[in-house]
């Protein structure tokens, strides 16, 4: 387990500038050239890789700042996200033994598996909100091409950054600490 | 800092179950018509926002190097037939103008035209939201230029939204396709009231139409000037479907937008000279209500 802070924010600084630019290449660049009914979230991404590969009792801390730098380019806020981050960093917590990286379609498969727990956390509040079932229904035509395509691009950012928080490719963060 | 590894277990849930206890604070909390922005919030968004313009800056410039001199072979001959139509608008200009001077004596002799007192800010959009499921635009005006919370934001073909979140260099603008932005409504032409909601990212909803309106496909919907934010008279779209039961008591019309927003580059966001003194007459107005349904 990674218990030390020092350990932490280094890695974390470098994983908000990636965030940062890689909204601003959703919200500025992509919309840009057309692609404007679909925003690819890159914020999941980032967080389902903290859920799977790191284990320090700070990580709900580390999800809320990256909920809230992803604030700044949304006006979703940083709570929706957060709440989802922390409730599928507790079921990977209990499903840890059995998740391992160990090639492309596996992470692809469970990237796109908690995509949809995701998927669910959120709906779920936002219907609490909102009270409305036929914006999760839209919400959810959107979601089927935004999480494939993230999916598909988890072997390749797991990949960037496992070096970043010097995470082995198939096991889990903080195993050697 | 280090903590040992129970003390560590502990710490994770504690922490766990604070920040989703603020999350959640945070959830019930969230206001759908405007979002005050922290000191932090502003500082971060205004040292983004640019960085969001200069990107969209570079992708406009290179298109516009690529279809002016790349991808223009037969420059020659629409430079000919732009003239044509140029000379034709200019005749064309003329009679508008001569109109418009009609439509100005016209209407103080109705003392219809009394001029709303609204500043026209003209603002550039930048970026988009970062999550699809919000219609959010961000453009390049804020506070200092004379922005405020809820202000209309429009184009010359007709309502774009208003002013969710403002910081001091940018602003980002709720647009009628988001279902959180409802604006109440009627019809041009039969004076029928409703609300405009969101729906997808090509049209609108208006609810709560009465199931005997005739209303017909094609039909202009205006805002009503009601609920304090949009001015009376702003175009929203045009009826592009109507679904009639034969039960019920209303019936569900579906809008076209007549803004393309897909190709919303610039907006003109009004600026109402009289918001505080306009704010604290709906306040004491709501208030008494407040004390009476006590």
């Amino acid at each position: 387990m990674k218990t030390q802070i020092k350990d932490i924010i280094v890695p974390l600084i470098i994983t908000l500038l990636i965030l940062i630019v890689l909204e601003i290449i959703s919200t500025a660049l992509l919309p840009a050239f057309g692609v404007q009914k679909y925003i690819i979230p890159f914020n999941i991404l980032i967080v389902l890789y903290l859920g799977f590969k790191l284990e320090t009792p700070y990580l709900s801390v580390i999800i809320l700042i990256v909920q809230y730098f992803h604030s700044f380019f949304s006006i979703e806020g940083w709570e929706l996200g957060t709440i989802a981050g922390v409730f599928i960093c507790i079921v990977i917590s209990y499903l840890r033994d059995v998740l391992h990286f160990s090639s492309a379609i596996i992470t692809i498969t469970v990237t796109q598996i908690f995509q949809l727990v995701w998927f669910f956390t959120v709906s779920f509040l936002f219907y609490l909100k909102t009270n409305s079932f036929s914006l999760i229904v839209e919400k959810m035509w959107r979601f089927i091409p935004e999480s494939i395509v993230i999916s598909l691009l988890a072997p390749f950012f797991f990949a960037i950054l496992d070096r970043i928080w010097s995470s082995g490719g198939e096991g889990m963060l903080g195993d050697d600490a | 800092m280090r903590i040992g590894e129970g003390e560590g277990q502990k710490t994770k849930i504690i922490l766990n179950v604070l920040v989703c206890a603020v999350a959640l604070y945070g959830i019930s909390t969230r206001d759908f018509t405007q979002h005050k922005t922290s000191a932090f919030e502003n500082v971060m968004i205004d040292f983004f926002a640019p960085i969001q313009k200069s990107v969209t800056f570079v992708q406009t410039s290179f298109n516009s190097v690529f279809e002016n001199y790349i991808a223009n072979v037969n420059a020659s001959k629409e430079n000919e037939k732009l003239n044509m139509k140029l000379s034709e608008m200019n005749s064309r200009l003329f009679s508008y103008k001569e109109m418009e001077l009609e439509n100005v004596r016209l209407k103080k002799l109705l003392d219809f035209g009394i001029e709303l007192p609204y500043k026209k800010i003209l603002a550039q959009v930048v970026a988009r939201d970062a999550s699809s499921d919000f219609r959010v635009l961000r453009i390049n005006k804020g506070l200092i230029d004379g922005l405020k919370l809820q202000s209309t934001v429009v184009t010359g073909e007709g309502l774009v939204g208003f002013v969710y979140r403002l910081t001091d260099h940018f602003a980002d603008v709720l647009t009628i396709l988001d279902p959180n932005n409802r604006v109440d409504s009627l019809v041009k032409r039969v004076r029928a009231h409703g609300i405009v909601e969101g729906d997808s990212d090509r049209q609108c909803l208006m609810k709560y139409v009465k199931r005997t309106e005739p209303i017909i496909l094609n039909d202009e919907i205006l805002t009503s000037g009601l609920g304090n934010l949009y001015p009376k008279g702003i175009l929203i779209g045009k009826v592009s479907r109507i679904e009639r039961e034969s039960y019920g008591m209303t019936q569900d019309v579906t809008i076209s937008p007549s803004v393309n927003f897909g190709k919303l580059e610039e907006v003109i966001v009004l600026v109402s000279d009289s918001d505080e003194k306009k704010d604290l007459e709906w306040n004491a107005l709501d208030s008494n209500s407040e004390e009476k349904d006590k």
